[in-house]
């Protein structure tokens, strides 16, 4: 097996990435159980889908008026 | 198309597929806000776990994802027993069946290192966040940067959480 870096490496590059991550959100999930965490995802992907699919129509829509 | 967590891990926990969850939904369960397109899952290579796999995903036509159609790929455990890893379509959405991953190895491998959780009426076992962190780190793809840096927040998050809680137990994760 390889040796790796232990999880809490601080590695340079990544700590600049660390400055843009929103803890706020993080913190949020972590009152939750783990599946309360999947069940959030879920509706977050729900909602994420119908968003799309409503701008798809929308374009569509657009397409048809253009035409 | 989001992973569909919801049906693919009771499914395979039905065929008794043995799996450890990697990747995006691993990260989620463990407080990742970030959003991932497929499930992720290191299984065992014993005949019966591949049989076992082959069964699970047969109705719903496995196809390797961004492929040419057409091709004669066939889901079976001939298919599985010689190759290793499979990036999959289906009709449950997408699905990443791996033999090994880079710095963690094999099912096996990974298995001191998970935790059994609950999710959708099954328990199955999901990669640990430290293990998470390191396997993203070797994993070495520049896209994963951003995931790495919030894994590593959320690994400091946690860590202040629980000696706020509880000095004499930092060792633990909270169970929500």
């Amino acid at each position: 097996m390889v040796d790796l870096a232990p999880p809490d490496y601080c590695d340079p590059v990544i700590e600049v990435f660390k400055k843009d991550v929103d803890r706020t959100l993080l913190r949020e999930n972590l009152k939750l159980s783990p599946e309360e965490r999947l069940r959030k995802f879920e509706s977050f992907a729900e909602y994420a889908r119908e968003l799309r699919e409503a701008g798809q129509r929308a374009r569509a829509a657009g397409k048809g008026h253009a035409g | 198309m989001p992973a569909n967590f919801r049906d693919i891990l009771p499914l395979l926990v039905r065929h008794g597929v043995r799996f450890i969850v990697v990747g995006g939904g691993a990260a989620i369960v463990h407080g990742s806000a970030s959003l991932t397109y497929d499930v992720d899952i290191v299984y065992a290579r014993d005949k019966e776990n591949i049989r076992n796999l082959a069964a699970a995903l047969q109705s719903y036509q496995p196809y390797l994802r961004g492929a040419p159609a057409g091709l004669p790929f066939r889901w079976d455990e001939q298919t599985i027993q010689a190759g290793l890893n499979f990036t999959l379509t289906t009709t449950l959405g997408d699905l990443d069946v791996l033999g090994e991953v880079a710095g963690g190895g094999t099912y096996e491998r990974l298995l001191p290192f998970v935790q059994e959780i609950e999710a959708f009426g099954v328990r199955c076992y999901f990669v640990t966040l430290e293990k998470l962190i390191q396997l993203k780190r070797a994993a070495g793809r520049p896209k994963d940067l951003a995931v790495l840096a919030e894994l590593q927040a959320l690994l400091e998050e946690r860590r202040k959480l629980e000696s706020s809680r509880d000095p004499q137990d930092s060792g633990n994760e909270s169970p929500g």
